[in-house]
Order: C-alpha cells, then sequence, then structure tokens
C-alpha cells in the first residue's frame, strides 16, 4: 500500500479548499438573478464619481465614407452629462446638458442662447451620429427598464430590458450581452417600437483605468440605413471632482 | 469734483479688471482659438430678373480661454457688399464705390467668472444679450437693437457696448445689464424698407415732392441714452420662467413734427420732418418646456411708451398747425406662443403665433402673425428640404383686405463638413395694408452657399 505522505495531504485539502470556493463563486455568479446583473452592470459603468472625457467620433456611411467630429464629454454621478462639440468647425461651440428628469438644454453660439429641449428631440440623432439625444443621457439601465436573463453563455449573461411604467423611451427593448467576469455590457441591441432590432452598439478596448473599467471604443450600428458611428475615448480622467456647477446653463454657454 | 471721482473710480474699476485677466493668462498657457466662415448670399427678383441682393461675407472669431476664470471672445465680418455704386467718372478712382464693403465688429466682450464673488460673472465689452424663449421671435429681447438689414435674417440684433452680471444663486439666476449709449435700429436695406413704412396720407389735393428728415438721438448721457435690464430665471416645476424689466428708447425712430411747404408747382409739396426716439419701460416674461413631448414656450413683454405727441405744421399751406398723437402712453402687449415637434419619421415641425412684429408699436397698431417650419434631413443628412412660411393678419373683420402670405421652400445640401449649399424661393402675397404685402412683389430666388473653418 502506497503511503500517504503529509504532502500528499496538504495537496488534497489545498485542492478541496479551492474547489470548494469556486464552486461557492459559481454558486454566487449562477443565483444572480437578473436586477442583481444589472445593478452591478450599471455599477461597473458608473464607478467613477465624476468623468472627463475627450472623444472622437467616426461617421461612417454604408459606402464607407468617414466623417469625423470631436467632443468633450463630462459626466457626474450618473444622470449629469455635459458634452461639447471641439468640431468640425459648423458645430464647435455647440453644447449639450442632461440633467436628471428629462431635463435637457442645448447652447447654440451662432443664436448666443441657451434653449430647452423637449422630449420629442431624444429619438433625434445627436448631431448627425446613430446616437440619439436618448442614448447620450446619463442614466442608469436599471432605473428606465426591468431586467430579464434570457441566457447564460460561456464568459455573458444576456439580458433582456423592457422599458419600465412611464418611462419614455424609444425603444421597445433592449438585448444586452454583459461580461460574468467583470459586469460590463458588451453588446446592445436595440429595437424599436415595432420591436424590430434596428441598432447595436458594441463596446470594444475594454480596459481598466485607474481602477474602473471602461470601454475605450464603442459602435453603433443602424441596420436600417447601414450607417454607423465609431466612438473613440481620446483621453479619460477619472474623479477629478468635477463641482455640480459644471453641469448648470451658467457652464454650458462658456 | 463730482465727474473727476466717477472717471477715477472708472480708471480703478477697468484697472481691477484688466489685471484680474493678465493674472488669469499667467496662470495658464494661452491660445487663441480662430474660426469662421465665408458666406455667399446671392438673390434674384422673380418679376424683373435683376439681382437684388449681393453680399460676400468673411466672419472671422477669435477666443481665448487663459484659464478658467476669463474668457475673450470677438467676431468681425468683413463684408463684399451690393453692386458697384459708381456714377460718374471721379467715382472710377474710388474703390469703396467701385466695390463697395464694410467692416461690422459684431462682438467683442471679456468673460470674467467668478468676478469678486464665486458666483458671479462679469461680462464687459461689446456683446449680443439675447432674451427670451421664442424662435427667433422675441417680444421680451430689448437690450440690442434690431439689425433688420436683411429682413428674412429674423432675431438678428446687432451688438451693444456694455456690461452684464450674472448672479447664480441655488436654483435662481439674476442678470444685469447696463448699456450706456444709444444705438438705434437698422432699418431694411433697399425696396425692403417699405415693408415697415405704411404710405403715408397727405391732404387731398397735395402731391409729395421731396421727403426729407432730421433724426434726433437721444444725449449721450446716463439719464437719456442709457438701457438698464434686469431679469430672474428660475426652474419651476420642470418649466424654464423668466421675468425681465428693460428701460431705454424705443430703437425704431417716430416722427414728432412734420412741416409742408409748398413747391413752385401748384399742388406739390416738400415735406420735412423730424423723428425721435421715445424712452420706454417693458415688462417682459416667458417660459419653455415640455407637454407630452411637445415643446412648448411663451413670451410676453408689456411696454410702457412715453406719449408722443406729433405737430402737423401746415401754415406755409394756410392750414395751420395741427396736434395729434403719435405714439400713446397707453400701455400694450406683444407677445409670442410656440411649439415644435419631431415625429419619429424625422420630420421637424414648428410653429408660432406671434402678436405684434419686431417694428410695431402702440397698442392698436399690433398685427398677428401666424409662423410655421416644417423639415426634414435626407440621405445621412446630406439634404435637408425645408417648408417655412406664415400669414400676416391685420385685421380678422376684414381678413381678404389685410392679409399677406409667405411661403418659402427651400433645399439645403450638405456636400462635406463646414460646407452649406442653401437654394429657395421667397414667395409672397397680399393687400398692400399689411407689412409684408406691401412688399409682395419682391419674389426671389436665393442662393446661399457658406463654408465653416
Amino acid at each position: 500500500m502506497q503511503k500517504i505522505t503529509l504532502t500528499t495531504i496538504l495537496f488534497f485539502l489545498v485542492a478541496f479548499l479551492f474547489i470548494c470556493q469556486s464552486g461557492e463563486l459559481n454558486a454566487e455568479e449562477s443565483t444572480l438573478t437578473a436586477s442583481q446583473i444589472l445593478e452591478k452592470c450599471d455599477d461597473v459603468i458608473n464607478a467613477p464619481t465624476d468623468q472627463d472625457l475627450r472623444i472622437k467620433l467616426i461617421l461612417i456611411d454604408k459606402k464607407g465614407k468617414e466623417k469625423m467630429r470631436e467632443m468633450s464629454m463630462l459626466q457626474k454621478g450618473n444622470d449629469k452629462r455635459m458634452v461639447k462639440f471641439l468640431s468640425p468647425a459648423d458645430q464647435r461651440g455647440i453644447a449639450f446638458l442632461s440633467l436628471p428628469d428629462d431635463i435637457m438644454y442645448l447652447y447654440l453660439p451662432a443664436f448666443k442662447k441657451v434653449r430647452r429641449i423637449a422630449t420629442h428631440v431624444k429619438n433625434t440623432k445627436f448631431a448627425g451620429t446613430d446616437f440619439t439625444y436618448e442614448d447620450m443621457e446619463a442614466i442608469r439601465y436599471s432605473i428606465k427598464y426591468v431586467p430579464e436573463l434570457l441566457k447564460k453563455e460561456e464568459n455573458h449573461y444576456v439580458l433582456q430590458l423592457k422599458p419600465r411604467e412611464g418611462v419614455k423611451t424609444d425603444y421597445s427593448k433592449l438585448v444586452m450581452w454583459v461580461r460574468m467576469d467583470n459586469f460590463y455590457p458588451i453588446k446592445i441591441e436595440h429595437y424599436d417600437k415595432g420591436d424590430k432590432l434596428y441598432k447595436i452598439m458594441i463596446s470594444k478596448k475594454i480596459e481598466k483605468v485607474n481602477g474602473y473599467w471602461v470601454s475605450k471604443q464603442y459602435e453603433m450600428e443602424d441596420l436600417k440605413t447601414e450607417h454607423k458611428t465609431r466612438m473613440m475615448i481620446v483621453d479619460v480622467k477619472f474623479d477629478s471632482g468635477l463641482s455640480d456647477d459644471k453641469f448648470t446653463k451658467r457652464y454650458l454657454s462658456r | 469734483m463730482k465727474r473727476r471721482k466717477i472717471i477715477l473710480a472708472s480708471v480703478c474699476i477697468l484697472l481691477f479688471c484688466f489685471s484680474c485677466i493678465l493674472q488669469a493668462q499667467e496662470s495658464t498657457d494661452s491660445g487663441v482659438n480662430w474660426g469662421g466662415y465665408l458666406q455667399s448670399d446671392n438673390r434674384l427678383r422673380l418679376k424683373d430678373g435683376d439681382f437684388s441682393w449681393q453680399e460676400y461675407r468673411l466672419d472671422l472669431k477669435a477666443e481665448v480661454s487663459p484659464s478658467e476664470k476669463a474668457h475673450f471672445y470677438s467676431e468681425l465680418w468683413i463684408r463684399s457688399w451690393g453692386f458697384s455704386e459708381v456714377q460718374n467718372s471721379s467715382d472710377l478712382a474710388n474703390k469703396d464705390k467701385i466695390s463697395p464693403w464694410n467692416l461690422d465688429l459684431r462682438e467683442a466682450y471679456v468673460d470674467l467668472y467668478g468676478f469678486l464673488l464665486d458666483n458671479l460673472d462679469v461680462r464687459i465689452g461689446r456683446q449680443r444679450i439675447a432674451w427670451g424663449t421664442g424662435d427667433k421671435l422675441n417680444p421680451t429681447d430689448n437690450l440690442n437693437p434690431d439689425d433688420l438689414e436683411d429682413i428674412w435674417d429674423f432675431g438678428r440684433h446687432l451688438a451693444s457696448n456694455g456690461l452684464k452680471m450674472s448672479y447664480y444663486l441655488g436654483d435662481y439666476t439674476f442678470e444685469a445689464v447696463y448699456i450706456p449709449a444709444f444705438t438705434p435700429a437698422v432699418l431694411p436695406r433697399g425696396d425692403w424698407a417699405s415693408a415697415l413704412s405704411p404710405s403715408m396720407e397727405l391732404p387731398p389735393g397735395l402731391t409729395l415732392k421731396n421727403l426729407t428728415d432730421t433724426i434726433t438721438i437721444p444725449e449721450n448721457s446716463i439719464k437719456e441714452s442709457s438701457t438698464v435690464g434686469v431679469r430672474v430665471l428660475k426652474n419651476f416645476l420642470d418649466y424654464d420662467f423668466s421675468l425681465s424689466y428693460v428701460h431705454g428708447n424705443d430703437f425704431f425712430p417716430l416722427a414728432k413734427k412734420i412741416i409742408f411747404t409748398p413747391t413752385d408747382m401748384p399742388g406739390d409739396v416738400d415735406i420735412a420732418s423730424e423723428l425721435v426716439y421715445p424712452k420706454r419701460h417693458v415688462v417682459g416674461g416667458d417660459m419653455a418646456g415640455t407637454i407630452y413631448d411637445v415643446g412648448i414656450w411663451a413670451e410676453a413683454a408689456l411696454f410702457f411708451p412715453e406719449k408722443i405727441m406729433m405737430t402737423t405744421d401746415l401754415t406755409a399751406l394756410g392750414m395751420g398747425v395741427h396736434e395729434s398723437t403719435a405714439l400713446d402712453n397707453e400701455p400694450y402687449v406683444k407677445y409670442v406662443v410656440g411649439a415644435d415637434y419631431t415625429f419619429r419619421n424625422g420630420i421637424y415641425i414648428n410653429g408660432q403665433y406671434l402678436h405684434g412684429f419686431i417694428h410695431e408699436r402702440g397698442k392698436d397698431n399690433l398685427e398677428d402673425y401666424f409662423m410655421f417650419g416644417i423639415e426634414k434631413k435626407l440621405f445621412e443628412d446630406t439634404l435637408k428640404p425645408t417648408i417655412s412660411g406664415g400669414v400676416e393678419v391685420k385685421d380678422f373683420k376684414d381678413f381678404k383686405n389685410n392679409y399677406a402670405l409667405i411661403l418659402s421652400p427651400e433645399i439645403a445640401y450638405y456636400p462635406v463638413d463646414n460646407a452649406e449649399v442653401i437654394f429657395g424661393v421667397r414667395w409672397i402675397e397680399g393687400k398692400v395694408t399689411t407689412a409684408f404685402g406691401r412688399v409682395k412683389d419682391n419674389d426671389e430666388l436665393y442662393i446661399r452657399v457658406k463654408y465653416s473653418f
């Protein structure tokens, strides 16, 4: 009979503990509800207290012709966002402010005026991109949508998000692929009011910057027009202490 | 002594302002951002095929933000303007007559953010202060003179040299404006001016031979030429509201005295008139918000005008002197209400009802205007057809003799980024009793090309 050494016992003990722990983790993952997954997803996306981004947009038509846009974006928490266009020249200075409760303002330098935007523009394209004003709003998915776990893939959860009652949105539903390891959404399908798939957003180059997960490249494709917008984050700063004052009409026109 | 103190105080304030700017500039690396556009605008009369407008405009903007606390902005128009004005051989040596051009300093100001107090922003210099929530037609926008040079460029104003202070307190914004000198409005060029001037009614048997006028600009003093304005803004129940008050002079002149002089020809008269700019107080209010996804806005201004009596001197005709009221001091209200909406298919519609056009004043002289616009972007935003227009009604009771219609279909083409080509038609129909009816023969085609840089 083979002699069982102390080393062997220790090896099996460690292996047993490891299996138990990973089993516990898997059990936790497998027991997560759709709401918990979406909450975690929101937490990951909105983890920084504030974000200061410089973004390059490439608009690609169905023939592959490209147009460039540049903008800066400030976000605080998950309900305040300010976007300013830096280029092209005919859009330079146009600024957009999104606040809680569907309050949105637009600053048009040519008119020297801050204009309140009505909610009907939410479903229109934001400066010719495939993102709508609604897509540009800063809001937690879990506040706007009721999630349902459709399936689990090897590395992803697949959630279906349907608008909560009373929420104004142009989408009948979203289908979202969420990474299991870090809860970052990698793909979102957008369905129109007729329940037809019409836009797909894919997050690429997902990296950890200053301890926060961030996608450095998004691509939104409009399947009807075969038009794409690639949004690339050129520069990013997190937790720089942006004050609430930055998200006011006062700063919008600066 | 008192005057010396005021000058000394002004110099101190200016020195302090500039030291703030310099201090701000030292704090960070300063870089000037240049931009602007080149625009050509050509119009052709449909009736006779004559060119009615030719403008080549180079817009230059310079902007510096040396720090979070300071900002400089300027905008200049350099325009090659109109047609050759050569009338005789000596004019051929005058480049201004051969090829007219002009410079127009649209704005030039300095912003000082957090000036003395964290929540106080100050803007000093030549500036446009646009008040009101209406779409381009704003009864409460009474600080800058109207610039009606191009009557179709609704909402265009001259900038004014002045000071604006904005104080932010919680949800409230308080604004105060001081403009020391009076600048009159710019009236429409060429025969468009007739839209704003009703035909003069002469006593029976008289024919006008020559018309001359003299304008009295308010004296350059704090009391006579200054415009002051205050406004408070607040968001309440998700609607934006503001209340405002402006005291200054009307930007459009009004005849105070008319003198009739007979000429050598029996029945012909020369008329000399004296024009003034009446004082006025304006109390305004506006709001903007959303009802069921539809954008809505409303704006009203209550005018308290100075009473102006008009003297008609017919003594040279042996008919004595008559006095009448040119402008009563009875208050009157101008207002605008409007809404806009974007349909799911991308069609955008906008409608406004306006009571009292820009130049109209006096309770009984305000007309009604219904304006609309419909547009949709096509072919990945490279083409934008628009139909806009309006109806002017002078008297609902006798509509068929007191209306004007304006219809302007246009198409904008965006061939590349920053470039815009607009081709359109302006069609006017109506009765001469109305402002636009008086220019009903001015139907025109227009083509505008713009490139931004």
